[in-house]
Formats: structure tokens, sequence, C-alpha cells
């Protein structure tokens, strides 16, 4: 029996680009794993090393959605994802604004002197 | 517990049960923890020879826990809910018992039925059972059994990953329960905020106990949410669009959304507190920039889309329930489904009114306060839609329409009581008082409660084949509306007068009268749970009189009702082609509803497997070894979990093949016997003429 909007394919056929595509994404979250763990290791400023880490976990948040996830944004279930994504993304800023607009007010009221919990600490 | 750890057992030793300190000091709290004790060892060892005397252990283990339909998985999420809330509900008994004495004096501060220590372990337990361990699964349980039926699909999306939510569910229950015997719970509430369940204020087992149990289990609850949303999107029966679905359906899509995106804050707090705890981490410590503040944060953005996934599935039921009893299409459709969408956006932007009192300026608690009292609307909405389904209708006062009552009034009530602590200036008067616990049981409880148990009531004939005792369904519910109402209406009375929530002892006399309503309401509780359990019984020993054979005892609209009762376990000998919304009273509205389909054909089922139980036992394992910190027996666990998933991976699963010939000669024999059954009108609901074949003409829905 067929099953209406599924998108099924063909196992044979797309087996070996699947493949292709899962080691890719593997590959790509190793790195970028090893990518953040040498930047903590490294003598960078706390800033930078902030940053790097941080821009490491979004890409690899990329990564996984592509390859692992199969999410894009040609093809049958584009909208779906699209939306899906949006959704995540309006989301995920409620939740992450929400802890910086509370966290900050709270440390303002505590006269913490920055963001930083090392440089607040004497 | 020994000083030190040994290689083998951990922590472990003799000296960790009840009775050691019964054996130490003999007085009512240490009697109270040795018997909970052996009612858990009691009750064990009674089920273990039960199913061995009956040889049901086979049975048990084929038909049951290797089962990944999910139906029979809803059936047994409920059944260990059922389980749970027995003891939270005898929990919550002990607690009113305890406070009804706990007036302390000048030269005895502390009296009282439990030791202070045991009174926290007490409400900590309570509060994580009945969240967690009741309401989880009973509403996760029932969507599990409800929505593959109404979306006219055969199974969950994935009906393996299903059987292993349940497992992780079971063993973060299981970690739960066997605190009663070995060790003990921690003493920091159902939220556990840090410092106090740090390491440096609270060593020992209790709050890892805590941990692995909220850790293992809310993995279950997010594959759970996955796997609802994927078969909502995935699995409708052709023509189910979504403006088509009926409205359980509907909240059941707001509860997986919320349990994707919410269970996920849960596992980070709780984890980051399992690294301060095991690691020497510095999250919410005091020293080294830890911020305890940020835990209650993490906590709370889980905690409140936590409490409308709760709620949310019980207005599902009651949007059924209150249509199909009523004999009345369901008012407002659009607008329900507008509102319980608002309600689960809504829900993630409201977190911070948890912790008004935690020091923010009042700007920050102006703006939540306002996504608070915005978030009351669609609720009230909903309140009236409900009303107007009822309005003119023909309302049979069944079980669940007693629920539904109980609901409006004091669901009402509680909402106001949410409104008002929604203001931060009032917030501040009243919170950490028994005001707050007045209102959050007077949400939940008849929401939840009420909701779930109206739920059972109305699908339990599908799943069982026949209907529960009305007349012991209206005793149970009025019992937990007047439980209710005695045991919390005086927690608001207290809470205005000043008592503090959690508190083991009081100095203030005038509060001992409202103590003693409230005890009084917590055996009405009792027997409201007495009576539930006599109301499954009896209506098992009636069960042939309570037979409904013809699979649609309430004239129902959904798809559910076109089945056999108890329902096959394909559901449907051939999946429906949806034409309309409540397409199976339109099939009635056209006549002859229960034509055999035109053909059969082969249905393929996943098979059986111990998968989910294989998973079960070896999280459990991790968690306990964890806890007790078994670093052999934990590494065991950990990398067993991974194993079987590559094992499972590797090997080739057929799915079981229902032969059409087989589906076709149950389907005929359904057919024939609803044909030779008698029509059974609304004045006969509630009599053995009631055997599941409703009378069409009196089809209004």
């Amino acid at each position: 029996m067929t099953k209406s909007n599924t998108g099924m394919v063909d196992p044979q056929e797309s087996a070996a680009k699947e493949l292709k595509t899962y080691a890719l994404g593997f590959a790509a979250s190793v790195l970028l794993t090893g990518v953040a763990f040498a930047a903590a290791i490294s003598d960078l400023p706390a800033v930078w090393k902030v940053g790097i880490i941080c821009l490491a976990a979004l890409l690899q948040i990329v990564a996984h959605l592509r390859n692992f996830l199969h999410l894009s944004f040609s093809g049958g279930q584009s909208r779906e994802d699209l939306l899906l994504v949006l959704f995540s993304v309006t989301l995920l800023a409620i939740m992450a604004g929400g802890t910086w607009y509370i966290m900050a007010d709270l440390g303002g009221r505590m006269h913490e002197k920055g963001m930083m919990p090392h440089e607040a600490s004497p | 517990m020994s000083a030190s750890t040994s290689p083998i057992v951990g922590k472990l030793d003799w000296t960790v049960t009840p009775y050691t300190d019964l054996l130490h000091q003999v007085n009512s709290s240490t009697i109270v923890g040795a018997g909970a004790a052996s009612v858990l060892v009691l009750g064990a060892v009674a089920g273990g020879a039960v199913l061995t005397w009956m040889r049901w252990w086979g049975p048990l283990y084929r038909n049951w826990l290797t089962s990944a339909d999910a139906k029979k998985i809803g059936i047994m999420y409920i059944a260990l809910a059922l389980v749970m809330l027995a003891r939270g509900i005898i929990e919550g008994f002990v607690m009113r018992a305890h406070q009804a004495t706990a007036l302390g004096t000048l030269t005895e501060p502390e009296s009282g039925l439990v030791a202070p220590d045991h009174f926290a372990q007490l409400f900590s337990t309570h509060g994580t059972i009945m969240i967690f361990f009741v309401a989880m699964p009973l509403l996760i349980g029932l969507i599990n059994f409800v929505l593959p039926q109404q979306l006219g699909a055969r199974d969950m999306a994935f009906p393996v990953l299903n059987q292993v939510s349940l497992g992780l569910t079971a063993a973060g229950a299981g970690l739960v329960m066997i605190s009663l015997l070995i060790g003990k719970f921690g003493t920091g509430g159902w939220t556990m905020y840090p410092p106090y369940t740090g390491i440096q204020y609270s060593p020992g087992e209790g709050v890892d106990y805590w941990l692995w149990a909220i850790l293992i289990s809310g993995m279950g609850s997010t594959l759970t949410g996955m796997n609802f949303a994927v078969t909502i999107f995935k699995s409708r029966a052709p023509g189910m669009n979504f403006m088509r679905m009926p409205l359980f359906c509907w909240t059941s899509l707001c509860v997986a959304i919320m349990l994707i995106y919410a269970m996920p804050a849960l596992t980070v707090s709780s984890a980051m507190l399992a690294l301060d705890r095991y690691a020497g981490f510095h999250f919410f410590t005091n020293e080294a920039g830890g911020n305890m503040m940020n835990y209650a944060n993490i906590f709370w953005m889980f905690g409140h889309p936590e409490v409308y996934i709760l709620i949310l599935p019980a207005f599902g039921v009651f949007s059924e329930i209150s249509s199909t009893f009523s004999g009345k299409k369901l008012y407002g459709y659009t607008s329900l489904v507008i509102a319980s969408m608002s309600i689960a956006v809504i829900s993630f932007t409201v977190w911070l009114h948890h912790f008004f009192t935690m020091g923010q300026s009042a700007g920050v608690n102006i703006a939540f306060g306002i996504a608070t009292m915005i978030i009351g609307i669609p609720t009230g909405v909903k309140i009236y839609d409900w009303m107007a389904t009822l309005w003119r209708g023909r309302v049979r006062i069944t079980a669940p329409i007693v629920y539904l009552t109980g609901f409006f009034l004091l669901f009402v009530i509680g909402g106001l009581s949410g409104i008002i602590l929604a203001n931060p200036s009032i917030d501040y008067q009243v919170h950490n008082s028994t005001f707050l616990v007045a209102h959050f049981h007077n949400v939940i409880i008849p929401g939840v409660l009420y909701g779930m148990l109206a739920g059972i009531h109305y699908w339990f004939p599908k799943a069982f084949g026949f209907r529960l005792d009305e007349r012991w369904g209206r005793r149970t519910a009025l019992l937990f509306v007047g439980g209710f109402v005695f045991t919390f209406m005086p927690l608001y009375v207290l809470g205005l007068m000043g008592m503090p929530r959690r508190s083991p002892t009081f100095q203030n006399p005038d509060f001992l009268p409202w103590m003693y309503v409230a005890s009084f309401g917590a055996v009405l509780m009792l027997g409201a749970l007495a009576s539930l359990v006599w109301t499954f019984w009896t209506s098992y020993r009636n069960r042939a009189a309570l037979a409904v054979p013809g699979g649609d005892p309430w004239n129902g609209a959904t798809l559910e009702w076109s089945t056999p009762a108890p329902v096959p376990k394909w559901t449907f000998a051939r999946i429906p082609e949806v034409k309309a919304r409540d397409d199976w009273g339109e099939t009635k509205r056209a006549g002859d509803p229960w034509k055999a389909p035109e053909g059969y054909d082969d249905i393929e089922m996943p098979a059986d497997t111990p998968h989910g139980l294989l998973i079960a036992g070896a999280a459990f394992a991790l968690g306990f070894a964890m806890v007790w910190h078994i670093w052999w027996l934990a590494a065991l666990g950990f990398l067993a979990i991974p194993a079987l998933l590559a094992w499972r991976g590797m090997k080739v699963i057929e799915p079981r093949i229902i032969p059409a010939a087989e589906v076709e000669e149950a389907d005929r024999r359904f057919r024939a016997t609803v044909a030779s059954l008698a029509p059974a009108t609304r004045a006969d609901e509630e009599s053995e003429r009631n055997r599941g074949r409703p009378d069409l003409a009196e089809f209004a829905g």
C-alpha cells in the first residue's frame, strides 16, 4: 500500500548517496567539535574562545540538520522544512533572549562587573 | 550509608533501608517509613506471586511487554500512572495527617506524625511522582491509545521508539519507587533548586535519585513528543486534513510541540546539576562564578510549558465528551484550534512568573506578568466553547460529564487565582505560601486528573470491550470533587493567613481548624481512590452485562467509534477514506455506517520485540548505579544502550503480516454482530440494552 505524503524514496537508488551525506556530516561534526576543544585549550582571549565555540556549535547544528535530518529548502518538503526552522528559531530565540534578558538584569542588580564569571570574581 | 565507596557495591550497605532507622528509634516517623517500604516489598512479592500462580508471566511478556502496538503501550502507560497515583494520593494523605498534628509549642517546637526530614521527602516525592509519573504517563498513555485511532492510522509513526519511551518512563518511575526501600529521596521539593541540592548542602543519594529519574524519563518524554508529531504530520488517513482532525488530535499536536521544545530544557538543567554534583562543576554553586538563579531560569523554561503539556490533553478530552454526551457538534471548532495553538506558543513566554521574587527589576516582572495574563484569554475562550456545546444539548449525566462539571466549577476558580498570582506585586505577598499550593492543585486536579479520568471512562470500552460502571464512576467523580474542595480550599485561607508551604510545623493555633478540614478532604481523596479501584473491579466482574461488542456505546462522531470493542490490533480492517470532519458521524447521517469495505488487504504490523524492555533495564541499571556510585554497573548500563541500538540496527527485522483472509473473517464477524444487535436509544445508554450499537435516528452530532 502506498503511503500518502511520506515522500518515501527507493532505498536501492539512494543508498550510496545517503551514505556519502552521512559520512560528510560525521566528518564535519568531528572537525567542528575538535575546533571547539582546540579553542578552549588555546591561549586566545576569553571573548574569542566563547565566540569560536558558539560559531562551531551553530555550524554543527546546521551540519546535523542538513546531513542527518535531511532538512532542505528545495524539493518536496521545502515549505514544511522552512516553517519548522522558522518556528524552532522563534522558540529558541524566546528562550535564549529571555535568559539573556533575565540573567543580565539580575546581574546588573547584583553589581556584577561583566558577563564573564571569572571577570566578576576578585 | 557507608563513608567509603566499595568498588563492587558502591555506597550501598545494609544500613540504607528504613528498617535500620526503625531499629535505631521507634516513633511514628520511622514506622511510616518502614511501613511504606513494606507496602512496596509486599506489593512486589504479591504481584510476582499472582503472576506465577496464574501463569501470567508468559502472556505478560508476549502480549504486553514486548508489544509495539501503540494501544497496548498506551494502556501500560496508564496502568503505570494509576499505580503511581495510588502512592501519590497516599503520600498526600500522610502529609495532611502530619500537618493536622504539627502544631508546635514552645517546649516542643517540632511535633507531628513524621520527622521534618521525612516530611521533606514526602513533599518532594509527592510532587515528582504526581507531575512526572502520574500526569505525564496518564496523558501520554491516553494520547497513545486514542491518537492513531482518531487519525485513522494503524499505529504510531515509530512503534519501537514508542516502546523505548515507555521503558524509559518506567525506569524513572522504578528509581523513585525503589528509593522507598533503598536509601532516601531528595528533600529539595519537586523542583530541586540548588544551591540547597548541590553536593555541599545535600550530600548523599537523595537528589541523585531525582536527577536520574528525571534525566531518564525526560529523555523518554522527548522521544514521545517527536513520535506524536511525526504521527500527526505523516500518518493521517487519506482525506484527514488538519482542519478535519478531532480536537483531541489538535491538543496532542500542541503537546508534541511542547514536549519537543520544553523537555530538553529540563534535561539540560538536570544534567548541569548532575555535573555540579558528580564532577565538581560550578554551574549553580555559590563560589567559582556559579549562579544558582540560572537553574530556576532553565528549569521553569521547561516548567511552564509543562503545565500546558499537562492541561491540553485534558482540554482535548473535554472537547470530545462535551460534544458526544450532549449529542451536539462541538461549538467553535476553529476557535478551539486557534486557542490551543496560541496556548502552545504563549506558554513559552511566561516562565519567569514562577520566580517573580528572585530579585530581578520590576520591568522584567511586569513583562512576564502581562504575558501570563494574556495566556488566560485562550483558556477562557475554551471554557465558553464547551459551555456553548452543552447549551441546549441533550446532556446525559454520565461520569465524564460529572468530571466536566466539576472541572468547570473548580478550574475557573483555579484559573482566577492564577490571574491573581500573575500580578507581581500580589505574588510578593503570597509566594511560597499555601495559597500557591492551593492554586496549582486547583488547576492540576480539576484539569489534568478529572480530564484524564473522564477520558479513561470514555475510551475504556474501546480498550477492553466493556463499559465502566456508571454509578460507581459518578460516585468516584463526586468524591474527587468533594475531596478536592475540602482539601485545598482551606489552603487558600491558610496561605492568606501567612502559612508557608512545605513547613513541617507551625506555631499559630488559628491554623488548626483549617488543617482539620483539609485532613477531612484528604480522607475523601483516599475514598475517591478506593472508589476508583472499585469501579474497575466491579465493572470487570460485570463485564458480560457491560459488554459493548458493537463498539460505539456513546453514539460518537469520530473515527475510533467505527471499530469493534475491544479494538483489534490492526485497528481498522481498511484504512478509512475521510470525507468530513467528524467522519463517522457523517457516515451515520448518510445511512448504513456499518457497511463492509469493498476489499481487504494484507496488513503489515510491527513485529514484537523486547528492545524497549532491554533499554529500560539498561537505563534503570545506569540510573541506580550512578545514584549509588557503582561505577562498573553504570559503565555497563551506559554502554549497553548504544550497543542495543547498534544490535537492532544490524538485524534484519521482518514486520508481521496479517493475511487479508484473517482480517476479512474478523471484520465480517464484527459486522454480523453489529447487525444482530438491537439499537440502543439514549435513554438506554446506561442499561444492559446498550451493546454498542446506538440508535442512529438520535444522532445529532
